[in-house]
């Protein structure tokens, strides 16, 4: 399972890599909406994605594991409009995401570190708040 | 001789490539595919604390990996501090508290929300979750308000 894991990474880190999604400047470039080549590399992803995974739903497959694969699904919560208006803010700045921060070290981009050090701090902070402040009931996801 | 690697591989086959990253660890791993995710694993694993998902760092180690891979088909490393426009309108001294205060927004947002780009967008929204459809739909347009914030306020510089 683990080494299946690392092999999807690889792939999923080649993809990142090979279409730039590291470099400030293309995912700057697409929230300006000069170009629509990130948000055409997410729709098409996601439009391999949805219909193959409707299908395997469907079709009640069983994972190698043994059990019956089962989507994530949630209802919508506070947590995920305040959380996520939150995240864009970051996104905007950096032009960067959790994935492709790990990206650009690994191109050379020295500056991906401060980025990648200010996610691990930023999921702490909000932890020990929400440790003091149960805003919602703490689920591990993402 | 091997053709060069393309400087920017184009969408249609990174896209469809991520699409089935994303169905391969639904049905191989019954799981969701997410990368903010597999910062808290591994922030686990280096505490010593118990790891509930060790996959996710593995699936994070196999990111790393395969970046540097699509950098040594470029010709190799050049370690340095550009960082684009971005490097070239701030000074080194305030891009990088810059790039920190923006990616603790990026974890403080994504452990809040449960899910980033990947996990609510990539993965989230062909799952069909309305959870998905709206933190996606939030960090879109969070992202293009405030960049096009930025873009005025520094005069068009970035």
């Amino acid at each position: 399972m683990n080494r299946v894991a690392a092999l999807l990474g690889v792939a999923f880190g080649f993809g990142l890599g090979a279409a730039r999604l590291n470099d400030y400047d293309v995912i700057h470039d697409m929230l300006l909406l000069r170009e629509p080549e990130v948000f055409l590399l997410m729709a098409s992803a996601m439009a391999v994605a949805l219909p193959v995974l409707w299908l395997l739903e469907r079709g009640a497959w069983h994972t190698p594991g043994g059990g019956l694969m089962r989507l994530s699904r949630s209802n919508i919560e506070r947590k995920h409009i305040f959380g996520s208006a939150v995240f864009g803010g970051g996104w905007a700045i950096t032009g960067a995401c959790p994935g492709t921060a790990l990206a650009m070290p690994a191109a050379g981009v020295a500056l991906g570190l401060p980025v990648i050090a200010g996610v691990l701090a930023g999921q702490i902070l909000r932890e020990s708040i929400a440790k003091v402040r149960p805003i919602a009931p703490r689920r591990r996801r993402a | 001789m091997l053709p060069a690697f393309p400087d920017r591989v184009p969408w249609y086959v990174v896209g469809p490539l991520m699409g089935i990253v994303v169905v391969l660890v639904y049905a191989l791993l019954n799981k969701r595919l997410g990368v903010s995710g597999s910062y808290t694993q591994a922030r686990m694993f280096v505490l010593g604390r118990s790891v509930a998902e060790p996959w996710r760092i593995w699936f994070l180690v196999g990111i790393v990996g395969g970046a540097t891979l699509t950098t040594v088909l470029r010709g190799g490393f050049v370690v340095g501090t550009d960082y684009g426009a971005l490097g070239r309108f701030l000074p080194l001294g305030l891009v990088v508290p810059t790039l920190f205060i923006g990616g603790a927004l990026i974890g403080f947002g994504t452990r809040w929300a449960e899910g980033c780009t990947s996990g609510h967008g990539l993965a989230g929204i062909p799952s069909r979750s309305p959870a998905s459809f709206a933190s996606a739909a939030t960090f879109f347009a969070t992202a293009v308000g405030v960049t096009f914030f930025v873009h005025v306020v520094t005069g068009g510089a970035l």
